[in-house]
C-alpha cells in the first residue's frame, strides 16, 4: 500500500513537471502555429540557470525567480530575431527552432561543460504520509505546477488578456481587424510559454542531474502529450500528459524504463490513429 | 525552351558525377577511403531529400532507417541471424534485409502517423524524434547485438557469388563501388522526382488537400514515398556498415537524424544532387575544422543552419543550382 502511494505521487510529480513543459509548447502553437523544437533547451537553460546562481552563492529562491524571467526573456529575443521573419512558413519554424536549440546547447556545453552539474534543494525534509516518508521538496514541486497550471487557465478563461489572446488563437485576421495587436500577443506569449519551460526547469534541477542533454527528455513526453491530448484545447496537453507520464512512471517503476518508452511511444502512437486530431480534438479544421 | 532548361540540369548533374569519378586522381588513398564513407552519407541525404524536398515530410530521425540497415547487413554478415539463417552470410542478403527491414518499419509507422492531423500534420516528424530516441536506447540495451559497445569487425561487403570472394576493402574499389551504387539510387529516385508521379510528390508537399480534391490519394502517396525513402537508407546504412567496419548505437539515434537534417538543409532540399552533395561537403569541412574549434563547430553549423532557415530556404548548394539551372525543376 505505501509502495502504491509513493508510486502514485512520483506519477503526479512527473505528469505536473510534462504538463508545464507542454503547456508553454500549447499557447505557442495555439497562437503563432510555430512548434517549438527548442522547448527543451529552454528548460534546460532554466535548470543552469539555478545552477550558475547556485554557483555565485545566491539563494534558490532567488534563482527559482530569475530562471523563469530569464528564459522568458530568450524567449522574446528568439521571437524577435528568428520566429517573426518565417512564421508563416510551417516546416521552416520547426527547422529554425531546432537550429536554435542546437545553438543553445552548444553553448551551454562551451559555458558548463558536457559534464553533469548539481544543484541543491533549499529544504530536503522528509514529510510522513500515511505512514510512509516522501521527500517535502518532490510535494513543493506538485504544487508549484500545480499553481503556474491553475494560473495559466485562470489568465487564458478568466482575464481580458485571456478573451484577446483566445480570440487571436480563433482568428488571427479577425482579431487583427478587431484592433488586436497580433504582434503583441506573439511577443507576449512566445515569452510566456518560454517562461513555463524555464520555471519547469529550474524547479526540477534539484532532484536530477542537470546536464546538456536533459531538455530532450522532457520534449518528447511533452509534444506525445500534446499528440494523444489534443493541440486545440489547453486542457489538451492536461490530459495528454495525464496518460503518458502515469503509463511512463508506472511502468518504469514496476519494469524497466526503457520498456516505459516504448510502452509509451506505443500508445502515443496508437491514440494517434484513434484520435487523428488528439482526444479533445484540434478545436479547429 | 522548356527542353533546353532541363538539359542544363542534366548537364549541370553529370558534370558533378563526372567530377566525382576525377577525384581520386587529386587525392591520397586515404583521403579517397574518407570519400566513399562520405558518399554513403550522401544516399542517406537523398533519402532526406527524397520525403522532405519532394512531398515536405519532415522527419527528426531519419537515422533509425540508416542504422536499422546498417545492423540488419552486420548481423547477417557476421552470422548472427536467428536459426537456421545463421549459416547464410552473403553480402547480398544483408543488402535484402537492410532495404526490406526499414522499408517494413517505416511502411508500419506511416499507416498508422499519416492519419494524425493534430499539430498541422507534423506528426512524422516528432514521432520519428521519439522513435530515434527510443531506438538508440533499445540498442544500447540489446546485448545480443552488441549493446553499448556495438557490433565490431563487420565483414565489408563481398560482391563475389558461388564461392568466389571479392570484397570491397582496398580504398580504390571501394570508392568506385559506393559511387556506382550512389549513381545508381540517383537515378533511380531522379526518375522518379522528373516523372508525373514526382508531381504528385510535390504537389502533396505544397498542398496536400487540393492534391485529394484532384482525385489522388494522398496518403499512400506519402504512405509509399516514406517506405521508399525508408529502404534507400537502410541501403546506404548497408555500405557504411560494410566499410566502416563497426556499428554502434549512435548510428541509429538522435545525433546522425540530426545531422543528416542538417546536410540536407544546407546542401539543398529541393533537389537530390543538392543534398548529396551538401552531405560530402558538410563531412568534409566537419573533418578540416571539427578537431579545431571542438563544441563551438557544432554551435557554429547550428547558426549557418538557422540562418540558412531564414534567408536561403533552398540551401547554400540549392542556391547556386538553382542560379546555374535557371531553376527547372528546382521549386
Amino acid at each position: 500500500m505505501d509502495q502504491a502511494l509513493l508510486l502514485l505521487l512520483d506519477a503526479a510529480n512527473y505528469v505536473l513537471v510534462i504538463v508545464l513543459v507542454a503547456m508553454g509548447l500549447v499557447i505557442v502553437f495555439g497562437l503563432m502555429r510555430v512548434i517549438n523544437m527548442a522547448h527543451g533547451e529552454l528548460f534546460l537553460l532554466g535548470a543552469y540557470t539555478l545552477v550558475m546562481l547556485q554557483q555565485a552563492g545566491v539563494s534558490y529562491w532567488v534563482g527559482l525567480v530569475a530562471a523563469p524571467l530569464l528564459v522568458g526573456g530568450v524567449g522574446l529575443l528568439m521571437e524577435e530575431l528568428v520566429i517573426r521573419h518565417i512564421y508563416h512558413r510551417f516546416l521552416d519554424t520547426i527547422l529554425a527552432t531546432w537550429g536554435l536549440s542546437i545553438i543553445i546547447k552548444q553553448g551551454v556545453i562551451l559555458l558548463f561543460g558536457p559534464g553533469a552539474q548539481s544543484t541543491t534543494a533549499p529544504f530536503t525534509a522528509q514529510l510522513d504520509l500515511l505512514g510512509s516518508s516522501y521527500p517535502a521538496y518532490r510535494l513543493f514541486i506538485m504544487g508549484v505546477a500545480l499553481f503556474v497550471v491553475a494560473g495559466t487557465f485562470y489568465l487564458f478563461f478568466r482575464t481580458r488578456f485571456g478573451l484577446a489572446a483566445r480570440a487571436v488563437i480563433a482568428n488571427r485576421d479577425t482579431a487583427a481587424c478587431l484592433g488586436l495587436s497580433t504582434r503583441a500577443f506573439d511577443r507576449a506569449t512566445f515569452a510566456y510559454g518560454a517562461a513555463l519551460a524555464g520555471l519547469a526547469g529550474a524547479v526540477m534541477a534539484p532532484i536530477m542531474s542537470v546536464d546538456p542533454q536533459m531538455g530532450l527528455g522532457f520534449l518528447i513526453p511533452a509534444f506525445l502529450s500534446i499528440l494523444v491530448g489534443g493541440a486545440g484545447h489547453l486542457g489538451g496537453p492536461v490530459l495528454g500528459a495525464g496518460l503518458i507520464g502515469a503509463t511512463d512512471s508506472v511502468t518504469a517503476s514496476l519494469w524497466s524504463p526503457v520498456l516505459a518508452q516504448v510502452v509509451v511511444f506505443t500508445m502515443a502512437v496508437i491514440a494517434i490513429r484513434i484520435f487523428p486530431t488528439g482526444i479533445l480534438g484540434g478545436g479547429r479544421k | 525552351m522548356k527542353a533546353l532548361l532541363k538539359d542544363r540540369r542534366s548537364a549541370v548533374d553529370l558534370a558533378v558525377w563526372g567530377g566525382l569519378a576525377a577525384l581520386p586522381l587529386f587525392m591520397g588513398a586515404w583521403q579517397v577511403g574518407q570519400i566513399a564513407q562520405y558518399l554513403t552519407y550522401g544516399i542517406f541525404a537523398m533519402s532526406l531529400a527524397l520525403i522532405w524536398g519532394q512531398c515536405g515530410l519532415l522527419s527528426f530521425g531519419h537515422a533509425v532507417f540508416f542504422g536499422l540497415g546498417a545492423y540488419a547487413m552486420s548481423l547477417t554478415t557476421l552470422g548472427m541471424l536467428p536459426g537456421w539463417l545463421e549459416s547464410w552470410t552473403s553480402s547480398y542478403l544483408g543488402v535484402a534485409l537492410a532495404l526490406a527491414v526499414p522499408a517494413v518499419v517505416a511502411n508500419v509507422l506511416g499507416r498508422f502517423l499519416f492519419y494524425g492531423r493534430g499539430l498541422q500534420g507534423a506528426q512524422l516528424a516528432i514521432v520519428m524524434l521519439a522513435v530515434a530516441v527510443v531506438a538508440e536506447r533499445i540498442m544500447t540495451r540489446w546485448g545480443y547485438a552488441g549493446g553499448m559497445n556495438g557490433l565490431m569487425s563487420v565483414p565489408p561487403v563481398n560482391l563475389g557469388a558461388f564461392g568466389l570472394v571479392y570484397e570491397l576493402y582496398d580504398p580504390l574499389p571501394l570508392f568506385y563501388g559506393t559511387l556506382i551504387a550512389a549513381l545508381a539510387v540517383y537515378i533511380l529516385l531522379e526518375a522518379l522526382v522528373r516523372s508525373r508521379r514526382g508531381v504528385v510528390l510535390r504537389a502533396v508537399g505544397a498542398d496536400e488537400a487540393r492534391t485529394g480534391f484532384l482525385g489522388h490519394d494522398t496518403r499512400s502517396v506519402k504512405l509509399a514515398v516514406f517506405t521508399l525513402s525508408a529502404a534507400v537508407a537502410g541501403f546506404a546504412g548497408a555500405l557504411f556498415a560494410g566499410q566502416f567496419g563497426f556499428v554502434s548505437p549512435p548510428l541509429i539515434g538522435f545525433s546522425l537524424s540530426t545531422e543528416v537534417l542538417i546536410w540536407v538543409a544546407l546542401g539543398g532540399r529541393r533537389a537530390l544532387i543538392t543534398a548529396f552533395l551538401g552531405a560530402i561537403v558538410v563531412r568534409l569541412a566537419e573533418n578540416a575544422l571539427g578537431d579545431l574549434l571542438g563544441p563551438a563547430w557544432l554551435l557554429g553549423l547550428g547558426l549557418l543552419f538557422v540562418l540558412c532557415m531564414i534567408f536561403l530556404p533552398r540551401g547554400l548548394l540549392g542556391e547556386v543550382y538553382a542560379r546555374v539551372t535557371g531553376g527547372a525543376g528546382v521549386r
